[in-house]
């Protein structure tokens, strides 16, 4: 085989995507996964970070709650690194239906979601945050996921196992003869450099964009682009997540993650040219805080960090103007099957949690069309990372007295994080302060994870994530950055490009603390730096 | 307490004020919370294309000499912004040209200056760049923590041990005409920075770190000396939380540390700068002056207040509080008698005074000359 043939080329490098090249990697294909982009930067990274216990699903879609629970359970063994195990509460509101609470105890059950009546008081001690008038609390076992790690072990274990990955890298069209996708023409946008790739089967995981890649290779996938709207909160002032028992509706998860906490989401259809430029309007600002609000009340006193959005990648079934009720089920399509194109695979819906199943039902169909007869090991095999215990022993097994910052790398990196080497003490020096992120992690994710520009490198370690939104840490690793690649002019579009991209967050939710940081930044940038 | 006039806010307005007004031999006081702008100065005065000899007077006096010449100076990201009256640690160059060849020395470890940015700036204008991190065994101390290498604490070691650094650069330099160096010197004395340049056998050109800004915190500290060696009373780690005012004008303050005893005076100065330092505050709904709830120039809609684009100018730095021609605060659309905003609580609403430390200096300045003017009364 060629270095430009393949077994299997998969697009996009989203949870999905990266999902799907670990588990074809790990069955000994051989693989390549092209990204226009970087990892994580579409639905999977612009979502609450739930890890779903399944019964926000149970009462309305059984199948998806099921599904939920068996991931929800898997990921706590291969992805500990990534996950943190808060457990959930679905609160009843005074306006809320406290009869609906038994409904909802009786599916979860039936799903087979742990769902554990207790009392208000009760809850109120476990989440001192939640509002103090709750009429009734259900225990379930949610928890939160740090999508970026999760998409980031997935490629570094695909890679562990021969693959491949291009990022910044666009398809611009497919090789077909007759009635079969032989390959992919590519084009890096960084380089301009265009390059042919071949694969008896390509898979298509490009979440809503997969919409626009399947009519590229001639077949259409009809999506429904469904935009969803959160607003992440400086503090993590819930411990616990805190969901309202009732049908599900607008802003009614509240998620903690890291140092910070996440209120989402709305669900607005969108036409699929704002796909790439997603924004949040006052009114979904509004929404969020005040329905955020009657769950925790302490939020609308709580400086908010920025406002996202994200498009899910529903598959279209009906006119539901809300696209509520569509299920969030997986769809797996088989072109040959369906349309007569052979050698392509549309891997589509499904959830940010539910990504292992998905990765492995499109691994499966591969599996089908190249005769290769091996079972799936993802569900038992932890990703790198997550081979040993908590954070802490991590650590301590490295380090013999962790500081802040090796304890943070660890819990960012996992066991991976003994690939941090510090050659000196000038290694140990911070680049983030908000995050306490050092020189050395950000060389190491520069060096080792495929970090190429500034916004790269916060979904790999958070730098810029903080209080501070970037502004002190951008310019340090802008430094780091120039070195490394050794193009200062791209450097320095590419400090401008993430302070653009901070601000998109912060001016939707510009007020108060905020609004003082972001002065701060803009003079520091213009007046001090120079920029 | 009774002053002729008390001034809230501690930073570059405040003190242009408050020296004006000492010198003129009234009794002043100022709140200051702690920090202001001045830590994170540039060096050089925004809107100032000016040297008046009342303002280089002023600073001289404080100890800090001023220049200004048409031109350009360099920006620690390696581009050049038009001169403005500046620091004696600024350069001020007739055109983006400082020399043939260029040596730029900062230290192993310390990331809040930007060599690399310097160098491909400078050599878009022609001068060949090298770059030398030092590796001085002073700096051993901060280099343990992950979190001290930055200006200030690198700034009290050269203090010490800038005779070294000079030893340094002389062994380094071979035929480069200029030598860059961060703006970490002459912290408490500002001696050093003529030093340097007279042991330098190259032009020596200082160029701006991260915040906090070590021109900034010495002007800052040599301002306050001069100001309380006049007789001004620097009331530190404070702040204004109300007022008592009657029939258009103001009685008094109340201060959080000061409690029941009011801070009376004839006159008050508002100078507690903008939304950094909590002279101006914001809401989803509103902007608001908190201390004495002013009349603040602003948009209605809070979506008019951004540009999406983030380098572009941003109305809501525009806002700022409304004033009569003499800088008398209005609220409720009428001025306050003996209340004056200055500095940048003022934002863009007042033009003619310019932005940034030109404007602190022009309102301080007018409003002392207010003050001074002889009245009826």
């Amino acid at each position: 085989m060629s270095n430009n043939e393949f077994d299997v080329i998969i697009i996009g490098g989203g949870i999905t995507g990266a999902g799907t090249q670990r588990d074809c990697a790990m069955r000994g294909l051989k693989t390549l996964l092209i990204e226009r982009s970087d990892i994580a930067t579409g639905a999977t990274g612009r979502n609450h970070g739930l890890l779903h216990s399944g019964a926000r699903y149970a009462v309305n879609d059984p199948e998806s709650a099921q599904e939920c629970i068996r991931e929800n359970m898997i990921l706590r063994r291969i992805a500990s690194h990534c996950v943190d195990e808060t457990d959930g509460l679905f609160i009843t509101l005074p306006e809320d239906d406290l009869a609906y609470q038994q409904t909802f105890v009786d599916a979860c059950r039936k799903a087979g979601i742990s769902a554990e009546v207790i009392d208000p008081e009760l809850a109120k001690r476990l989440e001192p945050t939640v509002n103090p008038d709750i009429t009734g609390a259900v225990r379930v076992p949610d928890g939160s996921v740090d999508p970026f790690r999760l998409c980031a072990a997935n490629m570094l274990d695909a890679k562990l196992h021969g693959g491949q990955v291009r990022l910044h890298t666009t398809v611009t069209g497919f090789i077909r003869e007759g009635d079969t996708i032989r390959g992919v023409h590519t084009r890096n946008l960084n380089t301009g450099q265009e390059q042919d790739f071949y694969a008896p089967v390509t898979v298509n995981a490009g979440g809503i964009w997969g919409h626009d890649i399947a009519q590229l290779a001639g077949v259409h996938v009809g999506m429904f682009p469904a935009k969803g709207a959160l607003l992440v909160f400086a503090h993590r002032v819930n411990n616990m997540v805190i969901n309202r028992c009732r049908k599900p509706s607008n802003a009614d998860i509240l998620v903690p993650g890291d140092t910070v906490c996440i209120i989402g989401t709305t669900s607005t259809r969108i036409p699929f040219e704002e796909c790439d430029s997603v924004s949040v309007t006052p009114d979904e600002v509004n929404l969020l805080i005040t329905e955020g609000a009657k769950m925790t009340p302490t939020l609308s006193s709580t400086r908010i960090l920025r406002a996202y959005a994200g498009v899910r990648p529903l598959v279209s079934a009906d006119d539901d103007p809300s696209g509520r009720n569509i299920s969030r089920g997986i769809v797996c399509l088989d072109h040959e099957e369906r349309d007569g194109l052979k050698g392509f695979i549309t891997i589509t819906g499904g959830k940010l949690m539910t990504y292992r199943l998905m990765a492995e039902i499109a691994t499966d169909a591969v599996c089908r069309k190249l005769a290769v007869d091996k079972a799936c090991e993802t569900a038992t095999t932890p990703l790198p990372g997550s081979e040993e215990g908590s954070y802490e022993a991590v650590a301590r097994k490295i380090w013999e007295k962790p500081s802040m910052a090796q304890k943070a790398a660890a819990a960012r990196m996992g066991s991976r994080a003994s690939r941090i080497r510090t050659r000196n003490k000038l290694d140990e020096a911070l680049v983030c302060e908000c995050e306490e992120v050092s020189v050395a992690e950000v060389t190491n994710a520069i060096e080792r994870l495929d970090a190429s520009t500034l916004t790269d490198l916060r979904r790999r370690t958070r730098i810029g994530m903080g209080t501070c939104q970037g502004e002190f840490c951008a310019c340090r690793a802008a430094g780091l950055l120039a070195r490394a690649h050794g193009c200062i002019e791209k450097e320095r579009d590419d400090l401008k490009e993430f302070l653009q991209e901070r601000w998109k967050g912060n001016f939707p939710i510009g007020w108060g603390d905020t609004l003082r940081e972001a002065e701060y930044t803009q003079w520091v940038y213009k007046h001090v730096l120079g920029v | 307490m009774k002053f002729n006039t008390v001034i809230i806010g501690g930073g570059l307005a405040s003190l242009v004020a408050g020296i004006t007004l000492e010198k003129a031999g009234k009794s002043t006081a100022i709140i200051s919370t702690g920090q202001n702008a001045l830590h994170f100065f540039s060096g050089s005065f925004e809107s100032m294309e000016e040297a008046p000899q009342r303002v280089t007077d002023l600073f001289a006096e404080a100890g800090i000499q001023l220049h200004y010449n048409p031109g350009v100076r360099l920006m620690p990201m390696g581009t050049f912004r038009k001169s403005t009256l500046s620091l004696e640690d600024i350069s001020i160059f007739p055109e983006p040209a400082i020399g043939h060849k260029a040596l730029i020395v900062s230290f192993a470890g310390y990331h809040d200056f930007f060599c690399q940015f310097l160098a491909e700036g400078l050599q878009k204008h022609g001068v060949q760049c090298s770059i030398k991190l030092l590796n001085l065994p002073e700096l051993e101390a901060l280099e343990q923590s992950p979190s001290e290498m930055r200006s200030v604490q690198i700034a009290r070691t050269m203090d010490r041990i800038w005779e070294n650094v000079v030893r340094e650069i002389r062994i380094l330099l071979r035929d480069e005409d200029t030598v860059i160096l961060p703006q970490v010197f002459g912290l408490k004395d500002t001696s050093v920075l003529s030093r340097i340049r007279q042991g330098v056998p190259a032009q020596v050109v200082f160029t701006g770190t991260l915040p906090p800004s070590v021109p900034g915190i010495r002007t800052q500290m040599l301002l306050k000396r001069r100001y309380e060696l006049l007789g001004g009373i620097y009331l530190m780690g404070d702040e204004a939380t109300g007022a008592h005012v009657h029939e258009g004008k103001i009685h008094s303050i109340v201060t959080h540390n000061l409690g029941n005893h009011f801070l009376e005076a004839e006159n008050f100065i508002l100078a507690t700068g903008a939304y950094f330092s909590k002279g101006l505050r914001s809401n989803p709904f509103e902007i608001c002056e908190p201390v004495f709830g002013l009349d603040v120039e602003q948009a209605a809609e809070r979506s008019d207040w951004y540009n999406p684009e983030f380098m572009r100018e941003q109305p809501y730095m525009k806002y700022g509080v409304a004033t009569d021609a003499t800088l008398h605060a209005l609220k409720g659309g009428e001025p306050l008698r003996n209340l004056y905003a200055i500095g940048s609580i003022l934002g863009e609403t007042r033009p003619e005074l310019g932005t940034g430390g030109g404007l602190a200096i022009r309102s301080a300045l007018a409003v002392a000359d207010q003050i001074l003017k002889p009245t009826e009364e």
